[in-house]
């Protein structure tokens, strides 16, 4: 029997949600690695006395935004844009008391 | 009002099923007016075309509003980490006065709906349309409820302030808590625990004489209702408790948690869809005599009914099992 | 049962065919579908997964920071203070910070200087990836700094941070005390700020009030409110980019729907001859049914693989760009690759749900054509 479309598509489309099935199911387990790399990171962030992600080294609040004013971004009024391009990510709320 | 893709997902759900059902009252009440099968006028014709277009937008609509539990639940659950004392899904719910009204509306909203589409299947394997003017009038009632859910949704989701420091289940659902969760939490278990076996044993015991004799229904669709309220309430009051063997632990929402393997998912599930599925019995029964219906309706009982003690034998099994097998007790 | 399926599969094999005979249509649709979905699933993977870093890292942040104001700008803070608030109860220990800002004007990064608990010898440095990156130096080599009083200051590296520590070190230049304050003229007495350790985790924010109470010119940040504002600023940079995704989604909902209502001839003519073979309006819906879950099935697959790769593998090259601003220094780091069933589920709802809906009332159409009429053109 030659092989109809409807089988092909089921194929591709099964075998397609069995790969999305995996990845979900291979992040969801225990990783030993990845829980080494956790704890050295964690002992280099309370050695240092980190508080802040290193991911925006443009300016003082954007290094920082945990330890800065929470209106630092927005000296004028709330929407003002903001200087540095990354700004515009930053919330005009006050995320926590 | 956060921006999280969960939050704008539910929203999205929520506009789509409110459209459709506004969509689809412009066109119910031609139906219910001036329906007549006998008729060969072009009206008639335009009115039967017009039924395969609600019937699909209907069932898409209902299959979102099913789905979008499961969504809300994940999504407060994945929201806690965002507020201060919230540990878990029932914090964030607590978050402003809409939150449990808009879960227990989406609740009421799920047996419904899951009613309206076996009523909506009955209906489309006859040929002649029996159900069209029960089914659409079945909706007309329904869209009280889904709209005010609709409206509840907006107002609690839009209205989550980030800087509200929140309570959370230890408060919310302890001895020394006001409000309906903690008063099922505090039911004492012996009496709670017999009276819903009780409850149970009807259902088996109405849901088998369906199976046998095609009679009962009603019967089974109450018990399997009462099942759910005393089932939730013992999950309050002491199923929760065995599972985190901590006599002062009632959430039900930590259940959901990948440290109690998602078994909550199971619990409240079980007995959610288990009921609906029981009330669709009853729902189904009084039209059961219509001559085109006389084969379809008892297999689909049968069918539901199979489905109803399924779920909740399962969910009390894995209760009892856990309550039977862990060192933990509440009989001091 | 078997039966059903059967029926189904078969529908299924015309809906093919005829999406096939299309090709040129139903491919555009696909590509931008795909493209769409790639977006969203996109974004949400990065920030979901930035948030989940930030969390994981942060949970061993300090407890409680306390920073001294001046004129409703952050100030030094005399270690003085931290005797007075060790003696509020249930606080731990209480530890002056040194840290700041080195602005290197050769290359105009900003560096962030910090003393660790546990400090290099004086003279020696450990630096973050980033910094070795730039400045093309490696461990044992020396690095000259322009000292606050215009003296040249010799360091010698003596550790590189490892890699995989780029998202919190990569601006990291760690150094003893007597450096920070021969490098900052640094006066003795005071620190930046300071960390304080609570006893019971769970009085945290009383120990925090008793000292705002104690010194009115303090300010505590909790760690609590560190992961918080992470966990905001994640969820509105992504909130944002979803909602200019949003702007996309609408324009392909619009696309697709425009797509699905103009009925080609041929295909009226396709939908008479099938309700003329037999079909009825309920088979011709399935067949509707079964096109648009086809393409919607293959585009969110392959949006979601693709972005997928995208973040994970090629580390989001297309979003970093809008995150990257103006800095000179970025961190070079892996996310690691995880996405859950709550994800999928909210981009299946975000994505495929809007699509059907517009797809709906279109395929109706179509299905309640009268075969006399068509067949008669």
């Amino acid at each position: 029997m030659p092989l109809r479309r409807a089988d092909i598509f089921g194929v591709l489309t099964a075998s397609g949600l069995l790969l999305l099935l995996a990845l979900v199911l291979r992040g969801s387990g225990p990783d030993p690695a990845e829980a080494d790399r956790l704890t050295r990171l964690q002992r280099l962030v309370t050695e240092a006395q980190l508080t802040d992600l290193a991911l925006l080294t443009e300016a003082r609040y954007t290094r920082h935004p945990t330890q800065a004013d929470h209106f630092a971004p927005f000296q004028d009024h709330p929407l003002a844009l903001d200087h540095f391009p990354s700004g515009m990510f930053w919330s005009p709320r006050r995320p926590a008391p | 009002m956060i921006l999280e893709p969960g939050i704008l997902a539910l929203i999205l759900l929520s506009l789509i099923t409110s459209g459709t059902i506004l969509y689809a009252l412009r066109h119910i009440v031609p139906i219910l007016y001036a329906w007549d099968l006998k008729s060969g006028s072009e009206g008639q014709l335009q009115l039967e075309r017009r039924t395969y277009l609600l019937s699909t937008l209907l069932t898409w609509a209902f299959v979102a509003e099913l789905t979008s539990l499961l969504l809300l639940v994940y999504t407060a659950e994945n929201l806690h980490e965002r507020f201060t004392g919230a540990m878990c899904a029932a914090g964030v719910f607590n978050l402003n006065a809409f939150g449990y009204p808009a879960l227990l509306l989406k609740l009421g909203n799920f047996l419904l709906a899951g009613c309206w589409l076996v009523l909506n299947r009955a209906d489309n394997s006859a040929r002649d349309y029996p159900l069209i003017r029960g089914k659409y009038l079945f909706l007309l009632v329904l869209t009280v409820p889904l709209l005010a859910e609709g409206v509840v949704l907006g107002l609690y989701l839009l209205n989550l302030q980030p800087d509200v420091i929140t309570s959370c289940c230890g408060s919310l659902f302890g001895s020394r808590a006001v409000g309906l969760g903690s008063e099922l939490a505090v039911w004492p278990m012996r009496p709670l625990g017999l009276v819903l076996l009780l409850a149970y044993v009807l259902n088996l015991g109405s849901g088998s004489f369906v199976l046998r004799k095609g009679r009962g229904s009603y019967l089974f669709a109450l018990s399997g209702l009462l099942v759910l309220f005393l089932g939730i309430s013992a999950i309050l009051s002491f199923v929760a408790p065995y599972f985190y063997e901590l006599p002062s632990h009632h959430c039900p929402f930590c259940l959901l948690k990948a440290d109690y393997g998602y078994v909550g998912y199971l619990l409240c599930g079980g007995l959610l869809v288990g009921a609906t599925a029981a009330a669709a019995v009853g729902v189904l029964q009084p039209f059961a005599t219509r001559p085109s219906l006389r084969q379809i309706i008892p297999a689909l009982q049968r069918r539901a009914v199979w489905l109803g003690l399924t779920l909740f034998t399962l969910c009390f099994l894995v209760a009892t099992l856990r309550i039977i097998t862990t060192d933990f007790t509440l009989f001091g | 049962m078997t039966g059903w399926c059967e029926r189904q599969r078969n529908i299924l094999d015309v809906a093919l065919a005829s999406l096939r005979r299309r090709r040129g249509k139903n491919l555009s649709l696909l590509v931008v579908y795909s493209l769409t979905v790639f977006l969203g699933a996109s974004v949400m993977f990065y920030s979901a997964g930035l948030k989940r870093e930030a969390r994981l890292l942060l949970s061993a942040a300090p407890e409680l920071v306390v920073q001294r104001l001046s004129a409703g700008r952050h100030d030094l803070i005399p270690v003085a203070y931290a005797e007075g608030i060790r003696t509020i109860r249930g606080v731990g220990t209480v530890a002056p910070r040194l840290w700041g800002y080195y602005y290197d004007a050769v290359y105009g990064a900003n560096y962030t200087v910090q003393v660790p608990t546990l400090p290099p010898p004086a003279g020696e440095i450990v630096i973050g990836p980033g910094i070795a990156r730039l400045r093309k130096v490696a461990a044992g080599d020396l690095l000259p700094f322009l000292s606050y009083r215009r003296e040249d200051l010799l360091l010698q590296v003596r550790e590189i941070l490892p890699a995989e520590s780029e998202l919190v070190s990569t601006d990291l230049l760690l150094l003893a005390e007597a450096d920070f304050r021969a490098l900052f003229s640094f006066p003795s007495g005071v620190a930046t700020d300071l960390t304080v350790t609570v006893r019971n985790p769970q009085e945290v924010a009383t120990v925090a009030r008793k000292i705002v109470e104690r010194f009115p010119d303090t300010r505590p940040i909790l760690r609590e409110e560190m992961q918080a504002t992470y966990a905001a600023v994640f969820d509105w940079r992504g909130g944002l980019l979803l909602v200019l995704f949003g702007v996309v989604l609408l324009a392909f909902i619009i696309f697709a729907w425009d797509k699905a209502a103009g009925l080609s001839a041929e295909e009226r003519r396709e939908i008479g001859i099938l309700k003329g073979i037999g079909w009825e309006t309920g088979d011709i819906l399935t067949l509707k049914f079964w096109e648009g879950t086809s393409i919607s099935l293959t585009a969110f697959l392959l949006g979601t693989l693709l972005a997928y790769v995208h973040v994970f593998l090629l580390q989001a090259p297309l979003l970093a760009a809008t995150l990257k601003g103006w800095a000179v220094l970025y961190p070079d780091f892996r996310l690691v690759s995880r996405i859950d069933a709550f994800q999928l589920t909210v981009l299946f709802v975000l994505t495929v749900i809007p699509y059907t809906v517009a797809t709906l009332v279109p395929s109706w159409r179509a299905a309640t054509i009268d075969p006399d009429s068509v067949m008669r053109d």
